[in-house]
């Protein structure tokens, strides 16, 4: 390359790294232009996101049911003798399913608290490239979803709405590095905060270090001002450890969430809250287990000939 | 760089963006998955001068902050692909380039890979950004390698037969 031609390379990288930079300081400055930028982006790639769950949805339930079929060998020899189209339609149907299911559960939670939902399917998987965890529903600002509401699964919190576009919303998940929610114990009603870590478990931090937690304990969330972002009364998951690490200022333990991140496929924004707190009406049911049962038997002995 | 291959080739960025978006996001994939955007943008770069390598970076970069499930500040992706990309051109371009055949280019495009995704969690936090757990970091970091490395053979010859019928017709043009 000639000393002109490098020296053109040079002055072109600076331009574009000061662009770049020009950028970030733009963003962290809040300029509404690029959040524009990015809303015009998300209308135009939504029905494309629409169209490809709907087109993948039984591959993706293929997919996930992959995993079984060492367990089920009888049950695929079965379905290996029906034709395509049927197999199709079981996949499909399977999949409506699931769908259907984790509404009844969503509806159940919903309805106990007097929450007042917009249910919405998962339309997209965030990146993980960006070390976020988010989902992207079909729902938007068209059918009441705004910024900052609650979002449940079937079995408690989900995340909360980070933006909100005319059909459809980005959700940031509850595991999400940059999630942060108030919560109580229900047991001790000690309250914390809980901050998500990139997985299924979170971190809880304790504002009275005077009180014990147990394992097991469960966790509801508190409730923010006019409900958003938070309703009170959610289940959020329960304690699995906790940390008695001598010096620290603040209690801290490692919570389950009860929601499965990995198996979302509809989801609820509550968009009106309740009319008077829930308090623990919707702590989840422990497993009961199921009794053995005993089989007695009692055995006459036949008298023995005498001679 | 003419009017008319800026133009084909953001047309084809715009194309593996909404494969990315609205495809590829389907699946949630084990170890983190893979995107499609980073590997062709590093791909076309590693194929392009410097001067047209650092374009690509940018215009990659650009769109992957215009994804809405990206967690920065915009332009941080920009900044951090234009960077990655300018590298991995400057190591690739010329007769006396550093990788040396189709393996070294797609090991190179694994560890720009990598690379990028290591960029990404250091400047992370200095721009507040939240970035998990260690575990959860080493997983992704371990799992976009793999699927990169998995990957990349497949996509390679698509995209190089793609940069050179566009680059080829545009300088003949």
């Amino acid at each position: 390359m000639s000393k002109g031609g490098q020296s053109r390379t040079r002055l072109l990288l600076v331009i574009l790294i000061v662009t770049s930079l020009f950028l970030v300081t733009l963003d962290l400055r809040g300029v509404q232009l690029l959040d524009n930028l990015k809303q015009g982006t998300q209308n135009l790639v939504s029905p494309f996101q629409r169209i490809a769950n709907s087109a993948l949805s039984p591959i993706k339930s293929f997919f996930s049911d992959a995993s079984l079929l060492g367990r089920s060998g009888s049950q695929i020899e079965k379905l290996e003798k029906e034709n395509a189209s049927l197999k199709l339609e079981l996949l499909e149907r399977a999949d409506a399913d699931v769908q259907l299911q984790q509404l009844k559960g969503i509806l159940d939670l919903a309805g106990t608290a007097g929450y007042k939902i917009v249910n919405a399917k998962v339309i997209s998987q965030g990146s993980y490239q960006s070390f976020a965890q988010t989902v992207t529903i079909g729902s938007g600002s068209n059918a009441g979803i705004a910024q900052n509401m609650t979002v449940l699964s079937e079995y408690g919190i989900a995340g909360i709405v980070k933006e909100v576009y005319p059909n459809s919303a980005l959700i940031q998940l509850a595991s999400d590095p940059g999630f942060r929610i108030g919560v109580r114990i229900v047991n001790s009603q000690q309250i914390g905060f809980l901050s998500g870590r990139g997985e299924r478990s979170a971190v809880l931090q304790l504002l009275d270090n005077s009180t014990d937690i147990n394992e097991g304990d469960v966790l509801m969330s508190r409730g923010s001002i006019a409900n958003r972002p938070f309703v009170p009364g959610v289940p959020v998951g329960y304690i699995t450890t906790v940390d008695n690490s001598a010096g620290t200022i603040a209690q801290s333990a490692t919570v389950r969430y009860y929601t499965d991140f990995s198996k979302l496929s509809v989801l609820a924004v509550v968009v009106g809250g309740p009319k008077s707190n829930p308090g623990d009406a919707l702590v989840p049911q422990k497993p009961q287990p199921i009794p053995t049962p005993t089989v007695t038997v009692f055995v006459t002995p036949t008298p023995s000939p005498t001679n | 760089m003419s009017i008319r291959l800026i133009g084909i080739s953001s047309l084809v960025f715009l194309c593996i963006f909404v494969v990315q978006e609205s495809l590829i996001s389907q699946f949630r994939l084990p170890g983190g998955g893979f995107s499609i955007l980073i590997i062709f943008a590093l791909s076309w770069a590693i194929m392009s001068e410097r001067e047209v390598a650092a374009v690509i970076g940018f215009s990659g970069g650009l769109l992957m902050d215009l994804s809405q499930s990206s967690s920065g500040p915009f332009g941080q992706w920009t900044l951090i692909m234009l960077l990655a990309s300018y590298g991995i051109s400057y190591l690739g371009y010329g007769d006396d380039n550093f990788f040396g055949g189709a393996i070294g280019v797609v090991f190179s495009i694994v560890l720009a890979n990598l690379l990028v995704e290591v960029l990404f969690l250091l400047s992370g936090p200095l721009l507040g950004v939240s970035i998990g757990s260690f575990g959860q970091i080493f997983t992704i970091l371990i799992g976009t390698s793999v699927w990169t490395l998995f990957i990349t053979p497949i996509v390679l010859p698509l995209f190089a037969k793609l940069h050179k019928s566009i680059y080829q017709a545009g300088t003949l043009a």
